[in-house]
């Protein structure tokens, strides 16, 4: 029995798994370089999700063979991904849709609510280093949720 | 497949009729066991996401504390360590041991570097006090979210670094093996199922670099 006869799919060769490497690298240059944009947060965070989902299909596909794997193995990956994405989605719609105070206190969902101007302010000035005022930064911890 | 039969027999089970269906069914086993590691790891990809959508403010100043030249050479690191574990699995399944064991020794000095830059960003974030929960005390930000962020990045990157020395450990008993000469093409089930594995570790690390680093 050869390599060839291994499974049923037909076999990749370095040739083609340093291809795809390649792409990998290409896609993470991708990512930082969009970082360093500074795109809006929305388009940040689809952009990076978008590109991390395309790699890891990659890595999936191609180096963990799923592209000559037969039958049902197939599935578990991409049942394993549905899954997340209804625990993932699930969770903030709950939480998404809760009556303010049953978030947790100063969280984004009591920003219209009265409370939230006794929220400890951000003490953070414009990126990358900041310095909070002395007296703040004794007492960091205290009104933490 | 008598001939697979003969060319190995202490390898195959009597309850299978070959060496290729049980292959086969090894890898489908691995598959579910990586679909639990998925379930372990999405639990805390849930925990992140809500808190990231809870706290977005907090999340955002928080990670622009995270070292992300190094958070980028891990990424590459990683990458290319799944590259040479794929390539050792291709000339395990030629029989070409000493390449595997080449390929191995690489992959697992990949994983040292990973572990020792990981290493020094913990060091980092320890000496700046950028800590989960009360142990928060870095005085240039705070506010709600932020040291919830930093615990959910020491246990995401905690439990995935074990991971990487776990494939480590697997890694170096499969280059043990292949320097006894011990795979070829009726034969190549461990450095496939740990590779596999490495791969998964890989694939979370592409989730978690942007996720923890760059939003």
């Amino acid at each position: 029995m050869t390599a060839a006869t291994h499974s049923e799919g037909k076999h990749l060769g370095p040739a083609q798994y340093v291809m795809v490497w390649a792409a990998l690298m290409v896609l993470t240059g991708v990512t930082l370089a969009v970082w360093k944009m500074e795109f809006s947060y929305a388009a940040r965070v689809g952009i990076a999700l978008g590109v991390a989902l395309v790699k890891s299909a990659l890595v999936a596909i191609f180096f963990m063979h799923l592209w000559e794997e037969r039958g049902v193995a197939r599935l578990v990956l991409v049942v394993s991904g549905l899954m997340v994405t209804l625990l993932i989605g699930f969770t903030l719609l709950d939480n998404a849709t809760r009556f303010p105070y049953a978030n947790p206190p100063y969280s984004e969902s009591w920003k219209d609510e009265p409370w939230q101007k006794d929220a400890p302010p951000m003490q953070a000035e414009p990126p990358p280093i900041r310095t909070a005022p002395k007296s703040q930064a004794e007492h960091p911890a205290g009104h933490k949720p | 497949m008598h001939t697979d039969a003969a060319a190995a027999p202490s390898r195959l089970a009597h309850h299978f009729p070959d060496m290729k269906t049980q292959e086969h069914a090894a890898r489908m086993g691995m598959w579910l066991f990586l679909s639990t590691e998925i379930l372990l790891f999405a639990v805390l990809f849930t925990a992140y996401a809500l808190y990231r959508f809870l706290f977005p403010v907090g999340f955002e100043e928080a990670s622009r504390l995270a070292h992300v030249a190094m958070g980028a050479t891990n990424t590459v690191v990683l990458i290319t360590s799944s590259l040479t574990v794929a390539l050792a699995i291709h000339y395990a399944r030629l029989g070409e041991n000493r390449k595997v064991v080449g390929l191995l020794a690489v992959t697992i000095l990949f994983g040292v570097t990973f572990m020792v830059l990981k290493g020094v960003e913990y060091h980092h974030h320890w000496v700046d006090g950028q800590l989960p929960g009360r142990m928060y005390h870095f005085a240039g930000l705070s506010g709600p979210g932020v040291s919830m962020y930093f615990a959910l990045y020491f246990l995401m990157t905690g439990l995935h670094g074990l991971h990487v020395l776990i494939g480590m450990g697997l890694l170096s008993w499969v280059a043990f093996r292949a320097m006894r000469g011990e795979f070829g093409p009726n034969y190549s089930t461990p450095v496939e199922l740990s590779g596999l594995y490495w791969h998964l570790i890989d694939l979370i690390w592409i989730f978690l670099f942007p996720l923890l680093y760059l939003l």
